[in-house]
């Protein structure tokens, strides 16, 4: 389903040196793998996250997805593809405030071209398991709440691929395996995931893990 | 269905920060208030102002007081030596003047059966009504005759009604002015106070033979009113009116006048003077005040765009195209802006209304000022909204989300 070719990554910033974040990272995810990238903080997992989610253009490399270069798409194709395609999951939630957790994940229906979207947010807030808290605001929920109602927002357009950044980075340990038994759940139903972590107790359940070091792709190993 | 959508969610999210949508309403509501009011009361000032010129030099005119008098009332000048044969020369001499008017009169106290009041009592030739542009809103004006014969009619204001009749209908009635009987045979148009506060309604006017004669025993007058037919012979016009009466009064060179002489050339300069201080100095200071509300707006706004990059780039992440967020953005000041804008329409109204009661303005509302406010609203919310939307829009969703 994707497939990057050497893909490198560059930014300048206006004083100091190009920092070179991804260089010449190659790497194939097939539709249905759970997919883990680890690496330290500064190895570049962020950027090949915001590289993968069509966040941001490579500096270098080809990128594509299902066969189709992304280099030639223009920024309303590339949001049309983020709202269907892909559904994402931020370390810090990234949830609006004084907004209802309906609301919330009702955000990605808004910019999508369905005649109606009326039911489609609850029933996806019914399936991480807050049917009763649809009316909340995220001030009103707990950590883990709040990031389930994230992975609800991230659902609701049923993308194919769902991208993870550090999702457990803000919660304590049990209801970090809350959120993992969720994916875990996700991807038996036939779902694409790629989390980017730098804990390896998480990534090992993956299928896949892929480690980054100062940009590079330096081990890839199937887990077991 | 989408567009749709992302309004009456964008209207949502503006009522959850309530504080931030009713600050951005300020900087318009301050504006349009501001410029609503200078409008209106500009407006009503002048036509006033207008008004009251007009009734005093009338289109094109030539006003004579005898020295020191004034237009009306006031005691007699000294040096008094206007009169009637006076304005019959110049109106045989001058074919320019197509009709003029005399006036003499006095402060006399007008009785009735069980009232009195005291009222500005004026004499006036039958060509009055139409040399002063007032007639009478019952009742009938006195013709030739009745001055050729100091008939004693008297033609008078409200004021007078009120005092003198209350409810009771005044037409055919007797009263006393000064010490003469006179019938009430009309009822002036109301005026309303004149520019110098005074009520012209409480006046009553009789022919000029009677003032002179009856009432007051003297044979010059104090003011004259003399039509011009043609507005470019108005200057011309009235340096000849000057040379004939000072060739009438045996005056010597580098004598001064006995007469005071003003054309309505000199009141257009004044009103002037007054119009460019009503539609120009006054609509730059509610201007400078727009700016300045509209200045608020926009940096309100573009603060509300630095805080929320955040929203921004989640936004953009889960599928806003840039033209989505533009569109948010602007919709939030439009819509502040033009609720803005509504509140300072109100707002100026009502500070309008009480100005021109104050001033005694007449009615103020104005269809252009409501016009130029909303116009105003509408400016401060595009002066406000599309720089910080586009920088709203131009973020990097990767940016926007770090």
């Amino acid at each position: 389903m994707i497939e990057l070719r050497e893909i490198g990554k560059t930014y300048t910033r206006p004083g100091s040196d190009a920092v070179r974040a991804l260089d010449g990272v190659s790497l194939q995810i097939d539709r249905g793998e759970f997919v883990a990238i680890v690496g330290a903080s500064g190895s570049g997992k962020s950027t090949l996250m915001n590289v993968l989610g069509l966040l941001d253009r490579p500096s270098e490399g080809r990128y594509l997805l299902d066969g189709r270069d992304v280099a030639d798409l223009g920024v309303n194709e590339l949001a049309g593809l983020r709202n269907q395609r892909i559904g994402f999951v931020f370390q810090a939630f990234h949830l609006l405030p004084r907004t209802s957790a309906l609301e919330n994940v009702e955000l990605p229906l808004l910019y999508s071209d369905r005649a109606s979207i009326k039911g489609l947010g609850r029933r996806a807030l019914e399936a991480v398991g807050l049917a009763d808290r649809i009316e909340h605001r995220p001030s009103e929920l707990s950590g883990g709440q709040q990031q389930r109602v994230a992975i609800a927002r991230a659902l609701v357009n049923e993308p194919d691929l769902l991208l993870a950044d550090e999702p457990t980075g803000n919660l304590d340990a049990r209801t970090a395996g809350e959120i993992m038994a969720i994916f875990k759940t996700l991807h038996q139903a036939g779902r694409t995931l790629v989390l980017i972590t730098h804990d390896a107790a998480l990534a090992a359940h993956c299928d896949r893990i892929v480690h980054l070091d100062q940009g590079r792709i330096t081990a890839r190993k199937e887990a077991s | 269905m989408r567009t749709a959508r992302l309004l009456k969610q964008s209207l949502r999210m503006m009522t959850r920060s309530k504080l931030r949508s009713g600050f951005m309403m300020l900087g318009s509501l301050v504006g349009v208030a501001a410029l609503t009011l200078v409008v209106s009361v500009g407006q009503g000032a002048n036509r006033k102002m207008l008004t009251t010129v007009r009734q005093i030099v009338g289109g094109s005119s030539i006003l004579l007081f005898s020295r020191g008098g004034r237009l009306v009332g006031g005691p007699r000048g000294e040096a008094s030596r206007l009169t009637l044969d006076d304005l019959a020369a110049i109106a045989k001499e001058l074919p320019a003047v197509e009709a003029w008017d005399p006036q003499q009169g006095l402060m006399a106290p007008v009785r009735s059966a069980g009232a009195s009041d005291t009222a500005r009592v004026i004499g006036q030739s039958e060509r009055w009504d139409r040399v002063w542009d007032r007639g009478v809103s019952r009742g009938e004006l006195f013709d030739a005759a009745a001055v050729a014969s100091s008939a004693r009619v008297a033609l008078i204001g409200e004021t007078v009604v009120r005092e003198l009749f209350g409810h009771e209908d005044p037409l055919g009635a007797e009263i006393l002015v000064g010490s003469v009987r006179c019938r009430v045979i009309g009822i002036l148009e109301p005026f309303g106070t004149d520019a110098h506060g005074m009520d012209r309604d409480d006046e009553v006017v009789v022919p000029i033979s009677t003032a002179m004669r009856r009432l007051m025993n003297v044979d010059t007058i104090q003011t004259a009113k003399l039509l011009v037919s043609d507005p470019a012979r108005i200057a011309e016009t009235t340096r000849e009116v000057r040379r004939i009466l000072r060739e009438r009064h045996g005056l010597a060179p580098g004598q001064p006048d006995d007469f005071v002489i003003r054309s309505s050339l000199q009141a257009q300069a004044m009103v002037g003077k007054v119009q460019r201080v009503l539609f120009l100095f006054l609509p730059l200071v509610a201007g400078v005040l727009l700016l300045g509300g509209s200045a608020v707006a926009a940096s309100l706004m573009l603060s509300s765009v630095n805080e929320r990059v955040g929203e921004i780039g989640l936004r953009r992440a889960v599928g806003a195209r840039p033209e989505d967020i533009q569109l948010q953005f602007l919709l939030e000041t439009a819509v502040t802006a033009l609720g803005g804008g509504v509140l300072g329409l109100l707002v100026g109204c009502g500070a309008a209304q009480m100005v021109a009661r104050k001033l005694a303005l007449g009615d103020v509302f104005s269809w252009n000022a409501i016009f130029l406010g909303l116009a105003a609203a509408a400016a401060t919310g595009l002066l406000a909204g599309v720089v910080p939307a586009r920088r709203a829009a131009r973020l990097q969703p990767a940016d926007a989300l770090r």
